[in-house]
C-alpha cells in the first residue's frame, strides 16, 4: 500500500536530486561528458561571486530564522492564555498561513521600497524630500526587505508549532517549579523553555531551510548584487555555457546539502519527543 | 511545626456562578496528616491550590504560623505542592529534579549533592540519581516528586490525590512510604483524596468539604461513628437512620425508647448506627429478617424493626440458615448509637 | 491584571503587522496613478481589475490553469496518498523512520535542487512543457503532505468498524465505501485542502518544468510584479489570494473558529 507512493516520489524525487548530482560532477553523457569530476565544484568554490553569494544566503537564513523564533516564542507566550483580542488574532494567523510567499513579498515591497508607503510616510512628516532619501530597505545589500518578507511568513508558522506544544505541556510543570520556589521567571527559564527547545529548534530548522534555499523572493527583492544563491544557481542553469551549468548544479546540491542537514537536525530533536510524548 | 489556619476562604470562578468555597474555615493540626476528602467538584483541588499560592481567594485569609500568606508568589511560601502527576521535568535527570528547588533557592552544588542523596536514600531510590524520568516507573516516579518536595522541608507539604495514578499493587506501598516519611519528618501533610478508605486508613484528621464549607474536621473514628450531620454520615458510608427524639439518655423513635450514651444533644434528631455496629441472635429487640447476601467476609443481611428498614453486617456464621421472615433477636448497643441534630430532610430509606 | 494593558496592545501590534503587507496589494488594485510622495491614490478606478480580468491579460486563462492543475495533483495524491497514508499511520514496521525521512525530504530540501534535476529527467522523458509534466513535479512536494496528513488520520483511525462490517458480511469494496472513507473523511479533506494550496504556491517548479509554457498564476503575477504596473499587479495579487481565504473560510469551524489550516505543520515553504 505504501508502494505507489514511494515509487512516485523515489522515481521522481530520487532521480531528480541524483540527475542533478551527476550533472554537477559534469557527468553528461549526452554530449559526451563521461569522466565525473569536481570541476564544477572547484569553480564555485573559488569564485567571488558564488562565496558572496553563499554568506548572503547563509545571512538571510540566519537573521530570519534567529529573529523570528525570539519573536515567535514572544507571540505564542503572548497567545497562550485567552484574552479579549486573542480570536481576531489568531483568524489573521490563520490567514497570513494561506498567503503565498510571493504575495508576501510583493506586500513588503509596496511597503518598504524607497517610493513605498513608509516612505511616503517619512515624506509626509518632513523627514525626506525625494524617494533616494529614504534608506533602502529592499533590493538592498542586507537583504532587509527579504527577511522582512521570512519573518512575516515565518513567525506565525513557528508560533503555531509553539502553541501546540504548549498546549501539550499544560500549565503543571511550571505551577510545580513555581511551588518548589521558583520565580516566575526562574519556571519559565528552568523548565518552560527546555521542554519547548526540541520543538522550537526543530521548526528553525525548518525555516533555515526554507529562508535558505527559496528563490522566487531574494529574485523579487533581493540586490542585483550579491545574488542570494538559488537565484545565482537558476542563472547558471539557463546559461547556454555548459560550464555554467554545471557549476548551477553544484550550487543545487551545495543548497540540497544544506536542506538534508537541517532535516537530519529536525528528526534527531523532533521525533524523540513526539514518541515521549506518545506515551 | 506550624500552625496553617484558612478562614473564610471563598473562591469563584466567575462573578456569575456560585462560589466553589465560600466562607471555608480549616484549622489544619501542625505536623500531622490531614485528609482533605469531598465529592468531585467540591474544591478541594482548589484549597491547595490556594495555600499554594497558584491561585487567590476572593475573599478570606491564609495564615501560616500568624504570618498571613495572601499576596506572597508561590515561591516565597514555604508551602510545596505535589500535583497528581508526578511532574517531574522530563530533561532534568532524577538528582536535578530533587535538587531543583534547592538549586533555586541558590544553595552551593555540593550541599544540593549531599542532600539530594540523602533524600533519594530515604524514599528508597538510591543510585537513580543519573536516572531520566522517562525511564522511571509510576511509583517511582511519585516517590522522586516526594523527594523533591520534602528535601525543601517545607511548612506545609500539599499533595493532590497522590495515590490515584497509582494502580492498586503499588498503592498499599505508597501508603506506607507517605505515613512514614510523614510521621519522620513531622511536617504538616494536607492531602486531597477522593477515596475514603485511603483517608480512614492514612490520615490523622479528616475535613470533609460540602458546600464549600468543612462539614466536619475530627479524627476517621470521630467522623466515622460521629457523623455531624446526615450528610457527612451518607459520604462515609453511613446507611442506617432513624428519625426520632432524644431526651435524658434515651432516644424515643418508631422503634421505642433506646438507651444511647450520655453527652448527646438532645431534642429531635436521627438515630444512627453503623452496620457492624448491629448485634444479632441476643437482646431486647426483635427484627425480622428481608435478606441476607453473603459478601465473603461479612454477610449483609436486612432488617425490618418495627418498620424501620436497617442493615447490618455480621460474620457470616452469625447469620448462617437466616431465611427472610423469620424473627431473629437484636441489639443496638448503646456505645454505638449517635444521634445526629435535627435538620428539616425527612429521613432517607436505608442502602448503598 | 496589569498585564492585560500590555498584552491587548501587543496583539493589536501583531494584528496590524500581520494585516500589514496585504493592505497596499488592494489598495493599489483600485489605484489610478498613485505616485510618490501620495499616501493615498487620489483617483479610484476598475480599470486594473478590467484589465486583469479581461482576455488579454491572461489572468483569467492562468487562474484556470493553475486550479486544473491543482486538481488534478489533489486527486492523484489522494490516490496515492490515502493507502501510503494507511500503511504508514496504522503500521509499525522495520524502516518507518526511513520512509519518514523519505518522505519529509521533499519538504524539507529547498526545491531548486530537484527542479534543476528534474528538468532533465522530464526532458529525457518528453514531459517538459507540458501540463501533464507539471502536474507530475508537483506531486513532489504535494504527495508527501497528504501521506502525513492521512497517516495522521489512520494513526486515530480504529480498524475494529471494518472488521465489524467485514464479519456483517459486507465485501471490501463496500467497506470501502460505506464505513472507511466516511469516517477519514474530514482527514482526508484537510489534505485534500494541503494539497490544493501546496500546488497553488509553487513558482520555481513550475517555472523549470513548464518552461514558461505553462503560464500559472504565480508565475503571471511574477511577470506584472516586476513590469511596474503596480494596479494590475495588486489585482492579480487578490486574485492569486484568494483561493485561499476561501478555504480558509470553508474548513473554519464555527465553534472553535479555527480552522484544519492550523493543524499539522510542517514545511514553512508552503503558503499554509
Amino acid at each position: 500500500m505504501l508502494a505507489p507512493a514511494l515509487l512516485v516520489l523515489g522515481g521522481l524525487f530520487l532521480s531528480a536530486l541524483g540527475l542533478t548530482f551527476l550533472r554537477s560532477l559534469r557527468y553528461m553523457p549526452a554530449i559526451g561528458l563521461t569522466e565525473p569530476d569536481l570541476a564544477a565544484y572547484a569553480a564555485i568554490l573559488s569564485s567571488p561571486d558564488f562565496l558572496a553569494a553563499l554568506g548572503l544566503s547563509l545571512w538571510i537564513a540566519l537573521a530570519s530564522t534567529l529573529i523570528s523564533a525570539a519573536l515567535a516564542l514572544g507571540t505564542a507566550l503572548l497567545l497562550r492564555r485567552g484574552f479579549a483580542g486573542r480570536g481576531p488574532l489568531f483568524f489573521l494567523i490563520q490567514v497570513n498561513l494561506t498567503v503565498p510567499h510571493v504575495v508576501g513579498a510583493i506586500g513588503i515591497l509596496y511597503l518598504f521600497s524607497q517610493s513605498g508607503f513608509f516612505a511616503r510616510l517619512a515624506h509626509a512628516g518632513g523627514l525626506i524630500d525625494r524617494p533616494a532619501e529614504f534608506p533602502a530597505l529592499t533590493h538592498d545589500p542586507f537583504a532587509i526587505g527579504i527577511i522582512l518578507l521570512y519573518v512575516w511568513k515565518e513567525v506565525p508558522f513557528i508560533t503555531l508549532i509553539l502553541l501546540a506544544r504548549l498546549q501539550a505541556i499544560g500549565t503543571d510543570p511550571e505551577a510545580t517549579a513555581r511551588s518548589l520556589g521558583a520565580t516566575r521567571w526562574q519556571a519559565f527559564a528552568h523548565v518552560l523553555l527546555p521542554m519547548l527547545m526540541p520543538a522550537l529548534l526543530a521548526a528553525s530548522a525548518l525555516v533555515f531551510a526554507f529562508a535558505f534555499g527559496a528563490y522566487e523572493i531574494p529574485l523579487l527583492l533581493g540586490a542585483h548584487a550579491p545574488r542570494a544563491l538559488p537565484v545565482l544557481a537558476w542563472q547558471g542553469f539557463t546559461d547556454v555555457d555548459l560550464a555554467a551549468r554545471a557549476e548551477a548544479m553544484a550550487m543545487a546540491v551545495i543548497i540540497a546539502l544544506v536542506g538534508a542537514a537541517m532535516l537530519l537536525a529536525c528528526a534527531r530533536l523532533a521525533l524523540p519527543a513526539a514518541a515521549r510524548d506518545a506515551r | 511545626m506550624t500552625a496553617l489556619r484558612l478562614s473564610g476562604l471563598t473562591k469563584a470562578w466567575s462573578r456569575t456562578a456560585a462560589p466553589v468555597l465560600a466562607g471555608l474555615e480549616l484549622a489544619v493540626e501542625p505536623g500531622r496528616l490531614t485528609a482533605l476528602v469531598g465529592p468531585s467538584g467540591s474544591g478541594k483541588t482548589t484549597v491547595l491550590k490556594l495555600v499554594a499560592g497558584l491561585l487567590a481567594p476572593d475573599a478570606g485569609d491564609i495564615r501560616l504560623g500568624g504570618r498571613s500568606l495572601l499576596g506572597l508568589p508561590p515561591e516565597r511560601r514555604r508551602v510545596v505542592m505535589v500535583f497528581q502527576a508526578p511532574q517531574l521535568f522530563p530533561h532534568l535527570t532524577v538528582a536535578q529534579n530533587v535538587g531543583f528547588g534547592l538549586r533555586m533557592r541558590g544553595l552551593p552544588p555540593a550541599r544540593i549533592a549531599a542532600l539530594t542523596e540523602a533524600m533519594l536514600d530515604r524514599v528508597q531510590l538510591a543510585g537513580f540519581g543519573a536516572r531520566l524520568p522517562a525511564g522511571l516507573s509510576g511509583g517511582q516516579a511519585q516517590r522522586v516528586a516526594l523527594a523533591r518536595a520534602l528535601v525543601l522541608e517545607p511548612e506545609v507539604l500539599l499533595l493532590d490525590e497522590p495515590l490515584s495514578s497509582l494502580d492498586a499493587s503499588l498503592r498499599d506501598e505508597m501508603r506506607t512510604l507517605i505515613r512514614d516519611l510523614q510521621r519522620a519528618t513531622g511536617v504538616t501533610t494536607l492531602m486531597v483524596t477522593h477515596d475514603q478508605t485511603e483517608a480512614v486508613v492514612l490520615a490523622d484528621r479528616i475535613a470533609l468539604l460540602l458546600d464549600g464549607r468543612v462539614a466536619q474536621h475530627a479524627t476517621p473514628e470521630e467522623i466515622y461513628r460521629r457523623p455531624a450531620s446526615l450528610r457527612v454520615a451518607r459520604f462515609f458510608g453511613g446507611v442506617n437512620f432513624l428519625p426520632g427524639h432524644a431526651a435524658d439518655g434515651v432516644f424515643h423513635s418508631a422503634i421505642g425508647p433506646l438507651p444511647i450514651a450520655p453527652g448527646q444533644a438532645g431534642g429531635p434528631g436521627l438515630l444512627t448506627i453503623r452496620p457492624e455496629a448491629i448485634l444479632l441472635g441476643a437482646g431486647p429487640l426483635q427484627a425480622s429478617v428481608l435478606g441476607c447476601s453473603f459478601l465473603g467476609p461479612q454477610t449483609r443481611v436486612t432488617l425490618d424493626l418495627a418498620g424501620t428498614l436497617l442493615l447490618a453486617m455480621v460474620a457470616p456464621e452469625a447469620a448462617r440458615g437466616l431465611v427472610p421472615g423469620q424473627v431473629i433477636a437484636a441489639t443496638l448497643p448503646p456505645a454505638a448509637l449517635w444521634v445526629i441534630p435535627e435538620t428539616a430532610a425527612p429521613p432517607p430509606a436505608p442502602g448503598p | 491584571m496589569r498585564a492585560e494593558p500590555l498584552r491587548l496592545a501587543l496583539a493589536a501590534a501583531l494584528a496590524l503587522w500581520l494585516a500589514m503587507p496585504l493592505i497596499p496589494l488592494a489598495i493599489w488594485s483600485f489605484a489610478h496613478g498613485w505616485r510618490f510622495p501620495a499616501l493615498l491614490p487620489g483617483e479610484l478606478t476598475l480599470d486594473a481589475w478590467t484589465y486583469a480580468l479581461s482576455p488579454a491579460s491572461g489572468v483569467l486563462e492562468s487562474l484556470g490553469v493553475t486550479i486544473f492543475i491543482g486538481l488534478a495533483v489533489t486527486l492523484l495524491a489522494a490516490l496515492v496518498g490515502v493507502p501510503a497514508g494507511r500503511a504508514l499511520g496504522l503500521h509499525q514496521f522495520r524502516g518507518r523512520g526511513l520512509v519518514l525521512m523519505l518522505l519529509l525530504a521533499p519538504v524539507i530540501l529547498p526545491g531548486i535542487a530537484v527542479a534543476l534535476g528534474l528538468h532533465g529527467v522530464f526532458l529525457r522523458l518528453g514531459l517538459t512543457g507540458t501540463v501533464t509534466g507539471v502536474i507530475l513535479a508537483h506531486l513532489i512536494p504535494v504527495l508527501p503532505y497528504m501521506t502525513l496528513v492521512m497517516a495522521a488520520v489512520f494513526a486515530g483511525f480504529d480498524t475494529g468498524a471494518e472488521e465489524q462490517a467485514r464479519a456483517l458480511g459486507a465485501r471490501p469494496a463496500q467497506v470501502l465505501w460505506h464505513v472507511t472513507l466516511p469516517a477519514i473523511l474530514p482527514g482526508l479533506m484537510t489534505g485534500a485542502l494541503f494539497a490544493f494550496l501546496v500546488s497553488w504556491s509553487q513558482y520555481l517548479l513550475t517555472l523549470s518544468i513548464g518552461g514558461g509554457r505553462v503560464q500559472t498564476l504565480p508565475l503571471v503575477l511574477f511577470t506584472f510584479a516586476t513590469s511596474g504596473r503596480n494596479d494590475v499587479t495588486g489585482a492579480v495579487a487578490m486574485i492569486y489570494i484568494l483561493p485561499g481565504l476561501l478555504i480558509l473560510a470553508l474548513t473554519t469551524r464555527r465553534l472553535t473558529g479555527r480552522s484544519p489550516v492550523l493543524g499539522p505543520g510542517i514545511g514553512p515553504g508552503t503558503d499554509r
